[in-house]
C-alpha cells in the first residue's frame, strides 16, 4: 500500500495573538497570518494554487465570503489559484485540512496549499451564531434538546465517566489547567498568561458537575495559517520543514448519546494507524500537542495515544511531567484552555504549534531536540478523533 | 395572559419518524426500533437499519429500565430556557434493551446519583401534545 509518509511537509506558519481584539478586523487577521506563513516558508506566493479557508463561526457573512474566495483576491492569487474551498468539521478542521492538503500535493493536483483560519469569537460573536453553535449544534432536536444539554454539560458528562472509570481525582484534572497555564505564560500569542494553580481550580464554583468554572475555556479572537507542499519543494524552500509522517482518524457519531461507550477503544485505531504510518511509537514522541476544549479530553487523548497507561494520565500531569521542563511536554501553546477558544481554530493553533516545535521556532517554550511531535483534534461533541505525526526528518 | 404553568423549555422537533416515538410517550410507552431482518437495536429512530440498511424496521416497547452511563448536574450556565430550573440532572441512560437515551434524572437527591446506578422511566407531561420520558433511581426491584 502506498503511504503519504514523508511525502509532504508544513513549510510555513503564521499566527496572530489570541484574545480580545475589537479593533482587529476579521480579514486583516486572516491575511496577515497568511502573509506570515508565506514569508515563513520562503515560498513565492504565486506558487499557492489552492486556498482552504476553515469555517468561521462568529459571523455568517465572513464565513460566506471566505467560501467565495476572499483570500484569493486579497493575496492577488487570481491568476494562479485553481481552487478555493472551505473545509469545516468544527474542532477537527485542522486535521481534515491537513489530510486534504497532503493528498492534493502528493498527487500533484496542487503545488502548494494555504490553509487559513480566522474568527472573532471574543469580540465579534453574533448572538444567533452563538446560540446555534453552543446550544443547538450537534444536538438531536428530536430527542436531546428537551432535556437541557449544552457544551458545558458535555464536558461534565465526559469528566464524570472518566473519573468513575479511572479513579482520576478532581485535583489531577485541575492540574491540566495548571500545566497549560504554565505553557501559556511562555506563549506571546496566548490569552491567559497568568499562573493558575490546581488548588485554585478546585476551589472555583461548580458549574456542571464535576466541571468547575476554572476548568472552562474562554472564547477569543484569533487567526492562524499554514502552508503544505511536497517534500521536494519543501527541501528547496526551507531548512526547517515539518514533515508529515503519519495520520489516522476515526469519525464515530453526531450526538453524544450515540458516542461509543468506550471512546478510548473506538478511537484507538486512529492512533495506531498514525504511529504505524510514521514508523514511530509513543516512546519516540518528544512533544504532544493535544486538542482540549476542556481538560479531561487531554487526559483521554494521552491514553488513546498510549503516552500513559489507562487511568494514569491524571497523576502524570499532577506530577508535572507535561509542564515546562517535564519529560513529556503537552500542548505547549496552552491549548484552548489557556490560549483561547477561537471556534474551529483551536485545532489549527495546536497543529501550527506542532509544526512550530518541529521547526524549532517556539521561542521561550521551545522543547530541545524534538524529533517527533504528535498532534490531535476532535470536532462536534466528540464526533471524531484525529492523530497526526510530524517529524524533523523523513 | 396570566397563565403561570406554561411550559417554557424546548419541545422536541416532531417529524414523521419522531412523531411515532413521541406519540408512544404520550401513552407512557418508551419505544425503540429493531431491524426485522438482522435484529439490530436502533435508537435514535432511523429510516434505515444502521447495520444492514434494511428499511424493514419494527417498533418495540422498552421496559424502561437501565443504568446511568454518565451524568452531570448543571448549576449554572445552562441553556437560557433551563436557567430558571437549575440545578437539574442530565444523564445518558443505557437501557437494558441495548440502546441509549438522554434524559433528566428526577425524584432523587442529586448528590446520590452515580454512574451505573439503576434507573427506571417515569413519564412527565409537558404539554397536551408532549410527554417527556425521565428517569428515577430504581428502588428495590
Ligand atoms: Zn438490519
Amino acid at each position: 500500500m502506498s503511504t503519504i509518509r514523508g511525502k509532504a511537509a508544513i513549510v510555513g506558519i503564521g499566527e496572530v495573538p489570541t484574545g480580545m481584539y475589537p479593533d482587529r478586523s476579521f480579514i486583516d487577521a486572516a491575511i496577515s497570518v497568511s502573509a506570515d506563513a508565506i514569508k515563513d516558508a520562503g515560498i513565492n506566493k504565486n506558487d499557492i494554487d489552492t486556498v482552504i479557508p476553515i469555517g468561521v463561526v462568529a459571523n455568517s457573512l465572513d464565513n460566506a465570503n471566505m467560501v467565495c474566495s476572499w483570500v484569493v483576491e486579497e493575496l492577488g492569487l487570481g491568476s494562479v489559484a485553481k481552487s478555493n474551498f472551505q473545509l469545516m468539521s468544527g474542532g477537527s478542521s485542522s486535521a481534515n485540512a491537513l489530510k486534504v492538503a497532503t493528498a492534493l500535493v502528493t498527487t500533484g493536483l496542487s503545488k502548494a496549499v494555504l490553509v487559513v483560519h480566522s474568527d472573532r469569537m471574543g469580540t465579534g460573536l453574533d448572538l444567533n451564531a452563538a446560540i446555534t453553535m453552543f446550544a443547538k449544534a450537534s444536538i438531536s432536536q428530536e430527542y436531546e434538546a428537551p432535556f437541557g444539554f449544552s457544551q458545558l454539560a458535555l464536558a461534565g458528562m465526559l469528566q464524570q465517566r472518566y473519573m468513575y472509570d479511572t479513579g482520576t481525582t478532581e485535583r489531577q484534572i485541575a492540574s491540566v489547567v495548571e500545566s497549560l497555564r504554565k505553557w501559556a505564560m511562555l506563549n506571546p500569542n496566548a490569552m491567559m498568561k497568568k499562573e493558575r494553580s490546581a488548588d485554585e481550580v478546585v476551589d472555583s464554583p461548580m458549574l456542571s458537575s464535576p466541571v468547575r468554572k476554572r476548568m472552562m475555556n474562554i472564547l477569543a479572537d484569533g487567526a492562524a495559517a499554514f502552508i503544505v507542499t511536497t517534500k521536494e519543494r519543501a527541501d528547496d524552500m526551507t531548512d526547517t520543514p515539518a514533515y508529515i509522517l503519519g495520520m489516522g482518524s476515526r469519525c464515530t457519531n453526531f450526538t453524544v448519546t450515540a458516542q461509543p461507550t468506550n471512546i478510548i477503544k473506538a478511537w484507538g485505531p486512529a492512533a495506531k494507524e498514525a504511529y504505524e504510518m510514521a514508523s514511530v511509537g509513543p516512546k519516540d514522541i518528544g512533544v504532544a500537542e493535544l486538542y482540549d476544549a476542556f481538560p479531561t479530553f487531554i487526559l483521554i487523548s494521552m491514553e488513546i495515544l498510549d503516552l500513559c497507561k489507562r487511568g494514569e494520565a491524571g497523576k502524570f500531569v499532577e506530577d508535572g511531567h507535561t509542564s515546562p521542563g517535564g519529560k513529556l511536554p503537552v500542548s505547549t501553546n496552552g491549548a484552548m484552555m489557556a490560549q483561547g477558544h477561537t471556534g474551529a481554530g483551536g485545532g489549527v493553533a495546536i497543529l501550527v504549534e506542532a509544526a512550530r516545535q518541529i521547526m524549532g521556532k517556539a521561542g521561550e517554550r521551545q522543547v530541545k531536540d524534538v524529533k517527533y511531535v504528535v498532534e490531535t483534534a476532535s470536532g462536534g461533541v466528540g464526533m471524531d478523533f484525529h492523530v497526526g505525526i510530524l517529524g524533523r526528518e523523513v | 395572559m396570566t397563565q403561570t404553568n406554561e411550559y417554557t423549555k424546548p419541545l422536541p422537533l416532531i417529524t414523521g419518524l419522531s412523531k411515532i416515538f413521541w406519540d408512544g410517550c404520550k401513552e407512557n410507552k418508551l419505544l425503540y426500533q429493531e431491524c426485522k431482518d438482522c435484529g439490530e437495536v436502533i435508537f435514535f429512530p432511523k429510516m434505515f437499519c444502521t447495520n444492514c440498511m434494511s428499511q424493514n424496521l419494527g417498533w418495540k416497547e422498552s421496559k424502561g429500565k437501565g443504568k446511568i452511563h454518565t451524568f452531570t448536574v448543571t448549576y449554572d450556565m445552562a441553556p437560557p430556557e433551563f436557567m430558571p430550573h437549575v440545578p437539574y440532572a442530565l444523564a445518558i441512560i443505557a437501557l437494558d434493551e441495548g440502546f441509549r437515551f438522554m434524559s433528566n434524572i428526577v425524584e432523587c437527591d442529586f448528590d446520590k446519583i452515580s454512574c451505573d446506578m439503576p434507573v427506571e422511566v417515569v413519564f412527565e407531561r409537558a404539554t397536551d401534545e408532549i410527554t417527556l420520558p425521565k428517569f428515577r433511581p430504581t428502588n428495590g426491584n
